[in-house]
């Protein structure tokens, strides 16, 4: 019964924070002349309204799940990543390069270019890691700073050494992979790949690790409390490095299976423009870090996204429906966080008075 | 065309200023604690209500003060966010540029009825400064002369919050909420207040950002025109340690790789090198400034430290 009533109480706030964020969004519609039922209806159709439209939002969902299940990762043992973007990039890079030039039989090619992602989206974060563990630059702004290094380094491999020279067009791209290498589509004809199974593995891994393992719990020990951890000697800094690795590694796979599995091939801008980054990390604020969590929060915003294109396509509201509602719902969420960490602290003010 | 020049001076000046001004603000928060990853976005308001103003009143000095109005409002939900509710001041930055892009496209359609960008060719943008007997000088003359107002207001504004914060009470006092708020809090100082203050100066501050992107070079206002500069500015800051002149220093790298990059081009020579500088060197630079202006930033921060 207990446990009940707390699943309701952890679901009401998202539940109000979604009701608020469509509430603002049909305030936005209305501003621009539209109708609101209809285009919450377009919206719906554009994000599940058709098979087709469903496995597009699947797809939408995947890299978000992957980066968001990392930062979750790294959130969860108190470290602020902001470096996501560049670790998916470095990760998509070096994949992409492993899938064009490893002289191997498809799918060992394949194999190789997803662990090369992986490592190489790890490497990077684990490099941010390093910086803070050894010489205390903070985290949070190096992995803020190595993202723009990683993008612009990586437009550079794609408009300079390793451009496709093919085309009729000099576009900043590489050129395409050979088909062996591409992640096999999960539906003959639709956008949704592979790399959504691996999205959904890697969250109930996660799950479990945090949950069973004791990595997980001193993972878990020093988000929460790092004097009470390191007092049960948990050595922080390994902790903390593997953490980022993992972290900047899931980061690394999103890249990996975006290039593998939608565009088979590096496009300069393909994986920023779309800010799959920051909506990865909003769904995990939203899901409060939880990895299971992050799964349908990410779902969520891919729906949100996909449907706000369908809205775009069919009537005169705006693709930044999207960012607009997406925004409210941090806003709130995040104000809900602080109302508990309000309370309780009133509580144990209470409690240490009632001591005295 | 030579790769360096006088021109290029003068342009770099031009691309300072969005970033010189957003960065300043960045700085105030940073200086009473708070770590503002919302430029961006207050940015991007600037520019639109700035545009708005212009087509409405007509009179630059309104649109400017219009620009300010919203911009400031802007960041007030801001500051009621992480210090009225106190939620995380990054996830509440983040929220605010996706808001500020998302609400600017939806305006755009809602008041001028066009997508994309808007573009008025009768309207005026801000007036280039000549300055008499300055611009006389040969060379000198065409590299300080011939500027837009908020071009002079935002090296004037370095200056003097240089000297806001080294020579007045509440410049002290700020500083003293932003290395310890608890602290200043028992000496009787009203943190919340400075701190809010210092909140709705930076939105100013990246107000008049964005009305010298939207009115000053071009006048026009295209959908997410910032293009990363808020970020930019964020940059400019940390390697300025969040002092005034610091940043009027950065400012300046960030501007002469801009411009670079754009005489590069021309050159059909890579750009990615260029641009990727500053933000390695600002890397590098936190070897040897740890823990100055960006060290309220860990407060946020759990573990780290």
């Amino acid at each position: 019964m207990a446990a009940v009533k707390q699943l309701c109480k952890s679901l009401v706030q998202p539940l109000l924070a979604v009701i608020i964020g469509l509430l603002t969004g049909a305030l936005v519609i209305a501003a621009v002349g539209e109708s609101i039922i209809g285009t919450y209806q377009e919206m719906w159709k554009g994000a599940f309204g058709s098979f087709y439209f469903l496995t597009s939002t699947l797809a939408r969902a995947t890299p978000i799940m992957l980066i968001g299940l990392g930062l979750s990762l790294a959130f969860r043992a108190g470290v602020f990543n902001l470096g996501a973007e560049g670790q998916m990039v470095t990760g998509a890079i070096s994949a992409t390069l492993v899938a064009l030039y490893l002289p191997a039989p498809g799918f060992v090619k394949m194999v190789a270019a997803l662990v090369t992602g992986v490592l190489a989206g790890g490497l990077w974060s684990l490099f941010a890691g390093y910086l803070e563990a050894r010489f205390r630059i903070q985290l949070l702004i190096s992995s803020l700073l190595l993202n723009y290094v990683a993008v612009l380094f990586a437009g550079y491999l794609v408009s300079e050494p390793f451009q496709d020279k093919t085309g009729s067009a000099a576009m900043a791209q590489t050129p395409m992979l050979e088909k062996s290498v591409w992640l096999p589509k999960l539906f003959a004809g639709m956008s949704v790949h592979a790399g959504f199974l691996f999205a959904l593995a890697a969250a109930l891994l996660i799950f479990f690790v945090i949950r069973y393992t004791p990595f997980g719990y001193e993972v878990k020990m020093l988000g929460q409390n790092p004097f009470f951890s390191r007092y049960g000697g948990v050595n922080r800094v390994r902790v903390m490095l593997t953490g980022m690795f993992f972290s900047g590694g899931l980061a690394g796979l999103a890249g990996t299976v975006e290039v593998l599995g939608s565009h088979y091939r590096y496009v300069e801008g393909a994986l920023t423009l779309p800010n799959f980054a920051w909506t990865g990390l909003m769904a995990t604020l939203l899901a409060n870090s939880h990895p299971i969590g992050v799964v349908f929060t990410s779902l969520l915003l891919a729906a949100l996204q996909t449907g706000a294109m369908g809205v775009e396509r069919n009537t005169d509201v705006p693709l930044e429906l999207a960012s607009v509602i997406q925004a409210v719902l941090i806003l709130f969420i995040s104000a809900k966080f602080s109302y508990d960490w309000w309370k309780n602290r009133n509580n144990k003010r209470r409690e240490s008075h009632g001591a005295v | 065309m030579e790769l360096f020049d006088w021109s290029l001076v003068s342009s770099t000046i031009r691309m300072v200023t969005p970033i010189l001004l957003a960065a300043l603000g960045g700085a105030l928060c940073s200086r009473v604690g708070i770590f503002n990853v919302g430029l961006e976005g207050l940015i991007l308001v600037g520019a639109f209500s700035a545009i708005v103003g212009n087509h409405f009143t007509g009179s630059l000095l309104l649109a400017l003060l219009f620009a300010a109005l919203v911009t400031v409002l802007f960041s007030l939900l801001f500051a009621y966010m992480t210090i009225g509710l106190r939620a995380n001041e990054i996830v509440v930055g983040v929220a605010i540029n996706f808001l500020g892009l998302g609400l600017t496209t939806f305006a755009l359609r809602a008041v001028f009825d066009v997508k994309g960008a808007f573009y008025d060719k009768d309207m005026a943008g801000l007036p280039q400064w000549q300055i008499p007997l300055i611009k006389d000088i040969p060379v000198l003359g065409d590299i300080i002369s011939g500027h837009s107002p908020l071009v002079y207001f935002a090296f004037l504004a370095a200056v003097l919050l240089h000297f806001f914060f080294t020579r007045t009470v509440t410049g002290f006092r700020a500083l003293a909420v932003g290395m310890n708020a608890t602290a200043a809090r028992s000496l009787g100082l009203k943190a919340t207040r400075l701190q809010v203050l210092a909140i709705v100066m930076c939105g100013v501050l990246c107000g008049m950002a964005g009305a010298q992107l939207s009115l000053g070079q071009v006048t026009m206002f295209t959908e997410g025109m910032t293009a990363g500069r808020g970020f930019i500015a964020l940059v400019a800051m940390m390697l300025g340690q969040a002092h005034p002149l610091g940043i009027l220093a950065s400012s300046f790298l960030f501007g002469l790789m801009d411009a670079l990059s754009i005489r590069l081009q021309g050159f059909s020579l890579p750009t990615q090198f260029t641009a990727m500088l500053p933000y390695v060197l600002t890397i590098a630079a936190m070897f040897f400034l740890k823990d100055k202006g960006a060290s309220s930033a860990g407060s946020s921060q759990q573990s780290t430290r």
